[in-house]
């Protein structure tokens, strides 16, 4: 029987083009819109690392005026200081940790066919690759060693080493970056990031990094950072003195595999701030949190309050298509009771009838839906010619293209079930004309 | 009162002429009970219609109560038809969504009188009928015949000079339809003029005089009015009223 | 007018009307916040940056290797710049408004204040700085070639002579005395003097609470190997320069980088991205919205001129005329509607005080649910017109038909 109401369901769509066209554009630009603002709101704030999201947590500690707190909502400082940074590295109490900053440096190819250009990279420490879990292409990261001995090694991304070296392994060459040759130790694959989570600092949707260098080795060359650099009293004059500063500059991250450890690490970090204290530090009360990366995605809000806002108005545009539908539907089905009133004569009960409605009214649903999907496709274009910053954000993946399917018919259904209801309600006899 | 000489309707489509009315000629003076009367397809139905000013007709003359009524325009035969044609169809055509007040209501707002008027006047022709007491009550709580004669008092709310019903009984069990003309014959007795349609003699019996109709044309013209016998119906003897 | 038979026939039946009143309600509602939300960010994108946008540009070297000598290198570009045909003037500077990098500071009246009086950007600039952005001087004058200070990066800048926007200068002296008064930058003496004020420049953050609070500052203090310029190009003659400019610079110089030329308008282009993002797509959508509620109701009215021919020839042969019957359907259609709206006014500002409550929008202006109330009744009556026309044709006759 399911069949046979699928059959009328779609001989019905096609008897009455324009209800039809009206009732299916309708939910296809409702699902449209409603799933076009939920794939960049599901995408942007999906978790980027989830079998490991809640080991990574970014260090925050108050060192900020006294007069004056970094944030009026009470949240402290986005960032840290070269001392507190170095510390906590030499510390070396959680499970992994690194801290990095931004820096743009000049490269020079050695291949005179390619002009040298400004490429923005990262400056960190040996265990960033093991805790973000960059896939390799060619080599890898470098050690710990490596990051004591002031190495001049470099990883290249894929594009880089595109741009570099045409693609080739390159591991073992070398780059000289601002006058100063680094050996390549790995080459990274494909590294498609919805964001950089890793520092939302300098923005969640800023361009990729192309480089990696190391922490220890860019300051040995007295490499200011290009990110954000945010100071609460002149640091004085110098490099030296700007290293001493309370200034912060500098992310910093730790892995911390057990809640246990997590619960270790605040109890370190407390420890840490106290002893500054004593120091003449850290005036303000104590603030210290490590939040996980989804806390922290969210906390800098990297889905921001536009995309939020319109998510929200996409699903009220939805209901008033539905609102549409039920009424377009109501009109097809009301005019539809002479051959429910024959129907019943002949044999069908209630039951049937409501089998068949609800069952036309999901066809009209699965059809919106294939139109919503078409439309939802184009929508993400729309996004990514808006939002340029968006590319990695608005795709469909297969999640999406499902619960836009799903979503399209049970709507329907559901904007179908009062029509359907009415309809079984007819009463055979006031129906067949004698 | 009503006089439609040599009447013609032709409908014409590409291939077929076909003549609903053809040389159709009637006189119906004021105070008349005429039943038209026919079998199916001989044309009653359009003669109702354009007696009624719902249509229009392509050849012959059609005086309503000294108007003629060619050439006047839709706005002017709805004015017409308004005030002095009133209506009893077959099948009661009252508006359900409304109760009895406003259904009668209907024609008295298209006529523009105040709304102290048009109470008074709902309220009589309600209780001419015998259904004042039902004035809130929506038609689907009426009976057939109960219905019919809301309808009834729609169209006498107007002071009509016409009455037209159309097979004002085919609906209806015996009993009511019994009822239904009685109420008839006493508006008519009050002065009305009636032209109604029917198909069943035993109805037609009951007017004063009939005019058969078929394929269009009238074939038994009688122009003398049938005065009904004293000893009927007990009443005085009627006189015609000119 | 038959509001009352209308309204209580209306009753009978409610689904319907319901089901068209929640659309227009709903769709009132998010309209006249999405137009709320939308002039506001058109409101933004409107205000000036106080430079000038057509005709200037900017751009960044960046030297490689040892021993480069970055300060050298902006004297001998400048000096490069200025003698090109078509400039009409060229500084060094670390920012300009709008491009969402700089230098942020306080000021204060005293030393050692525990809170700035006011928070402003730094704009380090030569004497043809002002000239380049191309911002208007209206007290007191310009920096002198000699007041420009060298200053090694990394250094304190403590300029002598500073120039500010009338904004902070009021801020700082709201009597308007503000040229000559001497301020700091620092916690510590020495003191920066007032010499001029400038009419209007905004900072490089476009969402900053002190927008308006610029400071020119007479250096030239490379960043690292760094060094950018901003080029005021004459009039109508900027995508030209931008190239001789380009190439000139790319040869001059080896040892540097020179980065992509970026117009001001390019930059505010961008800056304003997100805005005009959310404004075409809340602009999309409230067609899209109003679109399906016009089409709704004409299905509706469509469907129930159907479902009512019976009636509306009764009507007719009761002695409606044509425009009666168009009349009583645009009557009907107006009822609905205002019910729907008097609910969606109240969804409107529900609407309105949540957005005021979640994402600090300011309320709601009273004037835009009566003009959705018009605009929308119009709507109605538009997209009914269409069916009641239909309506006010069905014939009288329809009345003597047997069922």
């Amino acid at each position: 029987m399911f069949g046979y109401y699928l059959q009328l369901g779609l001989r019905s769509l096609r008897r009455n083009p324009v209800l039809t066209t009206l009732m299916v554009v309708g939910i296809g630009l409702g699902i449209a819109a409603s799933m076009t603002t939920l794939t960049v709101l599901h995408l942007m704030g999906s978790d980027p690392i989830p079998w490991k999201s809640d080991k990574l947590h970014y260090v925050q500690i108050d060192n900020w005026d006294v007069n004056n707190p970094f944030s009026d909502d009470g949240r402290p400082p986005d960032q840290v200081t070269y001392r507190d940074a170095v510390a906590l590295m030499e510390a070396g109490k959680a499970d992994k940790q690194t801290a990095m900053f931004k820096l743009a440096l000049p490269i020079q190819p050695e291949n005179p066919e390619v002009k040298p250009f400004q490429a923005l990279g990262r400056v960190t420490y040996a265990d960033f690759f093991a805790m973000f879990e960059p896939p390799f292409a060619y080599g890898g990261g470098w050690d710990r060693k490596q990051d004591a001995e002031h190495a001049r090694v470099v990883v290249l991304t894929r594009e880089s080493n595109e741009k570099l070296f045409g693609g080739q392994n390159s591991v073992g060459k070398t780059l000289r970056m601002n006058g100063v040759d680094y050996s390549i130790v790995g080459v990274l694959a494909d590294w498609k990031l919805r964001s950089k989570y890793y520092d939302l600092t300098n923005g969640a949707f800023s361009d990729a990094d192309e480089f990696f260098m190391p922490f220890t080795t860019a300051i040995d060359l007295k490499q200011r950072a290009s990110g954000n650099n945010n100071c609460f009293k002149s640091p004085g004059d110098g490099w030296d003195a700007y290293l001493e500063s309370d200034c912060i500059w500098i992310q910093m991250w730790v892995q911390l595999d057990s809640p246990a450890r997590l619960a270790e690490y605040h109890a370190f970090l407390d420890n840490y701030v106290a002893e500054q204290k004593k120091l003449g530090r850290f005036p303000r009360p104590l603030n210290n949190r490590l939040l996980d990366v989804n806390q922290w995605m969210r906390d800098q809000r990297v889905v921001s309050r536009d995309v939020q806002v319109q998510t929200g108005l996409a699903f009220a545009f939805l209901i008033v298509c539905l609102v549409n539908t039920i009424g377009l539907l109501l009109a097809k089905f009301t005019r539809k009771a002479g051959e429910v009133g024959l129907r019943r004569a002949l044999g069908a009960s209630r039951n049937d009838v409501f089998k068949q409605f609800l069952i036309e009214s999901g066809v009209v649903g699965m059809t919106g839906g294939l139109l919503g999907l078409l439309l939802t496709g184009l929508g993400l274009l729309a996004v990514r010619a808006l939002y340029a910053e968006y590319k990695n954000v608005a795709h469909l993946d297969w999640s999406m293209i499902s619960i836009t399917i799903v979503l399209a018919i049970a709507s329907a259904l559901l904007a179908g079930l009062y029509p359907t209801w009415r309809a079984c309600r007819v009463q055979p006899a006031a129906q067949l004309k004698v | 009162m009503l006089k439609m000489t040599h009447l013609q309707k032709v409908y014409r489509t590409h291939l077929i002429e076909t003549y609903a009315l053809r040389d159709f000629s009637i006189h119906v003076r004021e105070g008349e009970f005429v039943a038209v009367t026919g079998p199916s397809g001989s044309g009653k139905t359009t003669f109702l219609n354009i007696c009624g000013l719902l249509e229009e007709f392509t050849g012959g003359e059609y005086w309503l109560d000294g108007v003629d009524v060619r050439g006047l325009n839709d706005d002017a035969r709805s004015r017409l038809r308004n005030e002095k044609i009133g209506f009893i169809f077959q099948s009661f055509n009252l508006i359900p969504d409304l109760n009895l007040f406003d259904n009668v209501d209907v024609p008295l707002r298209y006529r523009g009188f105040p709304a102290a008027d048009r109470k008074k006047r709902i309220e009589e022709s309600l209780g001419r009928v015998g259904l004042a007491s039902r004035m809130k009550h929506y038609p689907s709580e009426l009976s057939g015949g109960q219905q019919q004669r809301v309808a009834i008092a729609r169209a006498l709310a107007g002071s009509p000079r016409l009455l037209l019903a159309d097979e004002p009984t085919g609906n209806l069990d015996s009993l009511m339809a019994r009822g239904v003309l009685e109420l008839l014959e006493e508006i008519n007795r009050q002065g009305t003029t009636i032209v109604m349609v029917t198909h069943d003699p035993e109805l037609a019996a009951r007017a004063h005089r009939n005019v058969h109709v078929i394929d269009g044309q009238v074939t038994d013209f009688d122009d003398e009015p049938k005065l009904r016998n004293a000893a009927h119906d007990g009443s005085p003897n009627p006189t015609a009223i000119a | 007018m038959e509001i009352r038979p209308i309204l209580s026939a209306l009753m009978r039946s409610k689904v319907s009307m319901i089901l068209i009143g929640l659309q227009v309600a709903l769709t009132l509602a998010i309209v006249c916040n999405a137009l709320f939300i939308i002039g506001q960010r058109l409101e933004r994108m409107d205000r000036p940056s106080g430079m000038n946008e057509s005709d200037t540009f900017w751009f960044g070297s960046n030297g490689f290797g040892q021993g480069y000598d970055a300060n050298a290198v902006q004297l001998s570009d400048l000096a490069l710049l200025r003698q090109m045909p078509g400039i009409a003037a060229a500084t060094s500077t670390n920012s300009v408004p709008m491009s969402n990098g700089g230098w942020s500071t306080g000021i204060n009246l005293q030393p050692k204040q525990k809170t700035s009086t006011a928070q402003t950007t730094l704009y380090i600039v030569d004497a043809q700085g002002l000239d380049a952005y191309g911002v208007k001087l209206v007290a007191g004058r310009n920096f002198k070639p000699e007041e420009i200070k060298t200053v090694k990066f990394g250094d304190r800048l403590q300029p002598a002579a500073i120039i500010v926007t009338k904004a902070l200068a009021d801020k700082l002296y709201p009597d308007g005395d503000a040229l000559g008064k001497q301020v700091y930058m620092d916690e510590e003496p020495p003191t920066s003097t007032i010499i001029g004020i400038v009419e209007r420049t905004q900072v490089p953050w476009v969402d900053a609470e002190f927008i308006d609070y610029s400071t020119f500052v007479p250096a030239y203090m490379p960043y690292g190997n760094s060094t950018r310029y901003l080029v005021r190009a004459e009039a109508g003659r900027r995508d030209e320069v931008m190239k001789e400019v380009e190439q000139k610079m790319s040869q001059s110089n080896t040892s540097r980088i020179i980065g992509k030329m970026r117009t001001i308008a390019s930059v505010r282009s961008d800056a304003y991205a997100g805005d005009r993002a959310m404004a075409i797509i809340l602009g999309t959508v409230i067609v899209a919205l109003l679109a399906i509620t016009a089409l709704g109701i004409v299905g509706m009215a469509s469907f129930w001129v159907a479902q009512r021919t019976r009636q509306i020839g009764t009507r007719r042969a009761l002695g409606a005329t044509r425009f009666d019957i168009l009349r009583y359907f645009q009557t009907e259609n107006f009822i609905i509607t205002t019910l729907g709206l008097l609910v969606g006014g109240v969804l409107a500002y529900a609407l309105s005080l949540w957005l005021m409550q979640n994402y600090q929008s300011p309320r709601l202006p009273w004037y835009y649910v009566p003009i959705g109330f018009v605009c929308l009744w119009v709507l109605g009556q538009l997209a009914v017109l269409g069916p009641a026309l239909r309506a006010s044709h069905v014939p009288p006759a329809v009345a003597t038909r047997n069922v």
